[in-house]
């Protein structure tokens, strides 16, 4: 079959799309489609015309992407998984694709290359590394993401990002933890911070009359609650009214990552109705690198109307009352030898490298730097969400994660054994815990937030 | 054949050039910068937005800081190339003597223009092997590379080559009136002139004409790109106001001076 010459995530099969509001395109019309679904990509997109048109293949992107460090796969090079595109656009919607074919590097599309593409542009982790080397600034990840589009219209979408988009149309937040759930792990926190701490401090969801609407990650309820907590004990330390929303539990948004049209938009309108009807005055996004991505870029152009309250991002904030010395941190709560990783979307998309160091160093006693790092940094390899576990993806991921490892280590911090990796992202959190297994790297992956919630409210049994 | 390069082709050339460049432009522009997609960090002024336009555009400054040998190689090609054209244009302009402007004697200024032109050919001569070099043994860049990109290479090496050449030997030189005096015939639309027969000139300019016509139609255009693509991902960009409505600890909540949603400020998304 030739689907599975190409490594690929598994499919959401026919039913799962439909939850998504797609038919999915049947094989023998999928090139048919295909073709129309490109030429308007490409003819509406600016950056993704660029990339199609002015790429001079000087190879520079290559070396950059860690994913092709990782697999060494020529694939993987960021102007050849362009080229899954630019072959196409060039054969069949350009003058010298339709005279000179391949001597041009035109090549007329194929199911074989759809089935490519499916493959390829979710090997890409969308971190605009190669955005930032490239001598002209062609972001490969306005191809990958124009490629993920045209083939959620064909209906082939993973099984994990499909799940997820379903979720949170059903319930708000990508776990799927409908309004008992979250209040019910929200208590339970506020006990964990009591026990650890102390002091009381409380966790709401939808209170009204609040001032500010944090937008957790809502993995942050289950796989990182000391993220949570950390939000709540800055929150309270501040005495801000805050609370978050069952509406939209959720920093993440899928649509960025495989359907930038109906997905985002939805998500984009979920949030600023429920700001609306909250009465909120400003909205607080959390730890979370893709979704802060498109809360700053993607929001305020999705909208379809004005947006209502300032969003800024929790370490706009955190970074801001450190700055004015209205936070008195303890470092030593966190004497361990530390490490920030930049989240790619923080550091080449959302302006925060500088911040997250303000933050950082006056809650850790002992921190070290990782090169390359601020938005020079290479991506944990999970992401754009490409978290499979199916084994040959799941190898693939922890491939992509070497040139993470091979930094971690370099700054030997690990060499103890009680290393803190800094992650203030939620897919690189749930792509660093396997990575730290598989590399056996001696640190443990923390957010950032939750550091700052140590070094306010040091743990009383300390 | 002589009367094709000469007289015939450079409309032809000028026409599919034009033509061919706008149809492109033309095309890019229809498309949107839908979504605001600036490269980070980025600073919050126009101004300091300017200084790293610039110094993308002029010192392809990204590359720098990337590989300093691809640098070298591509920095000094363009450099060259910027040269040449602008060499071509005074000289046939005022003949070599443009120096006098600056204060030299007419003789002095054909001189130094005949030494910054060879120095500059050479230079351009080596930097396109050094690419072409590069092309050929880089592993990665073997793999990105069509067909196409060898051919336009080879193509910029014989330009160069063949104009090198009529420097380098005075038998096939051309004296900047002769090229003078063309230039104003076919841009008057009279017949040109051939006094006598040259075939590296003729080759030179046949050969500069094929890059034209191929230009709207290759990745030369990353001329054009170069701006395109910056224009979008250079731009300042504006952080709301931090503080949180309520905040105790003395907190400014600044809320005059609220920025919704983060738009750049040159407003353009
Ligand atoms: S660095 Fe840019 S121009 Fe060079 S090959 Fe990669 S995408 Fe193309
Ligand atoms: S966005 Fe990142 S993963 Fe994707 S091609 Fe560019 S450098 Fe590689
Ligand atoms: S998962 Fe983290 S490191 Fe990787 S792309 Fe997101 S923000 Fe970047």
């Amino acid at each position: 079959m030739a689907e599975n010459k190409y490594k690929a995530p598994g499919k959401a099969n026919d039913s799962e799309m439909r939850a998504l509001f797609i038919d999915p395109v049947p094989d023998d019309r999928k090139v048919e489609e295909a073709l129309k679904h490109l030429k308007y990509l490409v003819e509406k997109y600016r950056p993704l015309m660029l990339a199609m048109e002015s790429c001079t293949k000087c190879g520079h992107c290559a070396e950059n992407c860690h994913t092709y460090l990782g697999t060494k796969d020529p694939n993987n090079i960021p102007t050849n998984r362009a080229d899954l595109f630019r072959k196409a656009w060039k054969a069949a919607y350009t003058v010298e694709g339709k005279l000179f074919g391949g001597l041009v590097g035109a090549e007329p599309l194929s199911l074989d290359t759809i089935n490519k593409m499916y493959s390829y542009f979710y090997q890409c982790n969308e971190c605009r590394r190669c955005a930032l080397v490239c001598p002209f600034g062609i972001d490969t990840c306005e191809v990958t993401f124009a490629g993920r589009q045209l083939l959620h219209w064909l209906g082939m979408v993973p099984k994990l990002q499909a799940s997820v988009g379903a979720a949170m149309y059903r319930t708000g937040n990508h776990t799927g933890l409908p309004k008992p759930g979250l209040v019910d792990t929200c208590e339970f926190l506020e006990e964990e911070i009591v026990d650890e701490t102390g002091v009381d401090i409380k966790i709401p969801v939808d209170k009204p009359e609040s001032d500010v609407l944090y937008i957790p990650s809502s993995a942050d309820f289950l796989l990182n609650p000391n993220t949570m907590m950390g939000a709540a004990k800055f929150f309270h330390y501040l005495g801000v009214n805050w609370t978050m929303s069952s509406e939209i539990a959720e920093a993440g948004n899928f649509g960025l990552l495989f359907d930038q049209r109906h997905t985002m938009r939805h998500n984009t309108m979920r949030l600023l109705n429920e700001a609306v009807k909250l009465g909120v005055k400003k909205i607080v996004w959390g730890e979370c690198g893709h979704g802060w991505r498109t809360g700053k870029m993607y929001v305020p152009s999705m909208a379809d109307r004005p947006i209502p309250v300032p969003i800024v991002h929790l370490h706009d904030e955190t970074s801001h009352y450190i700055r004015t010395g209205q936070l008195k941190l303890n470092p030593e709560a966190n004497n361990h030898p530390t490490t920030l990783h930049d989240p790619c979307n923080f550091g080449r998309a959302c302006n925060l490298s500088e911040k997250l160091r303000e933050v950082l160093t006056p809650c850790v006693s002992d921190f070290r730097e990782m090169t390359p790092n601020r938005e020079r940094n290479f991506c944990c390899g999970g992401g754009s969400a490409i978290l499979y576990d199916d084994p040959v993806m799941y190898d693939l991921r922890i491939k992509f994660s070497a040139k993470k490892a091979e930094q971690v280590r370099a700054t030997g911090i690990d060499q103890n054994g009680d290393g803190y990796l800094v992650a203030p992202c939620s897919i690189c959190k749930a792509q660093l815990y396997p990575m730290v297994e598989e590399h056996k790297l001696g640190v443990e992956v923390k957010g950032l937030i939750d550091l700052v919630g140590t070094a306010l409210y040091p743990p009383i049994n300390e | 054949m002589e009367y094709l390069v000469f007289q015939i082709l450079p409309y032809i050339t000028i026409t599919i050039f034009v033509l061919g460049v706008m149809y492109r432009l033309g095309k890019w522009a229809s498309a949107r910068i839908v979504h605001n997609i600036v490269l980070t960090p980025a600073p919050d002024t126009v101004s300091g937005a300017a200084v790293n336009y610039v110094a993308e555009v002029g010192l392809f400054r990204s590359l720098f800081k990337g590989d300093k040998s691809l640098w070298a190689g591509a920095w000094l090609m363009h450099f060259a190339l910027l040269n040449i054209i602008g060499g071509h244009i005074v000289g046939f302009a005022f003949l070599g003597e443009q120096f006098k402007f600056i204060g030299t004697s007419p003789e002095l200024s054909k001189q130094l223009s005949d030494i910054l032109g060879t120095s500059m050919g050479i230079l351009i001569f080596v930097t396109l092997i050094y690419l072409l070099y590069r092309r050929l043994s880089i592993t990665e860049v073997k793999h990105v590379s069509n067909p196409a990109d060898y051919l336009l290479l080879f193509l910029l090496l014989s330009i160069v080559t063949a104009g090198n050449l009529m420097r380098l030997m005075p038998e096939y030189s051309i004296h900047y009136e002769t090229a003078q005096a063309y230039i104003i015939q076919l841009a008057t639309f009279q017949p040109v002139e051939l006094h006598q027969s040259n075939i590296l000139f003729t080759l030179h300019l046949l050969l500069v004409q094929l890059m034209l016509i191929v230009f709207p139609f290759s990745k030369l255009m990353h001329l054009f790109g170069m701006f395109a693509e910056r224009w979008i991902i250079n731009r300042p960009y504006v952080e709301p106001a931090p503080g949180l409505p309520g905040a105790k600890a003395g907190a400014t909540t600044n809320t005059a001076n609220v920025v919704s949603g983060g738009k750049t400020t040159s407003g353009g998304v």
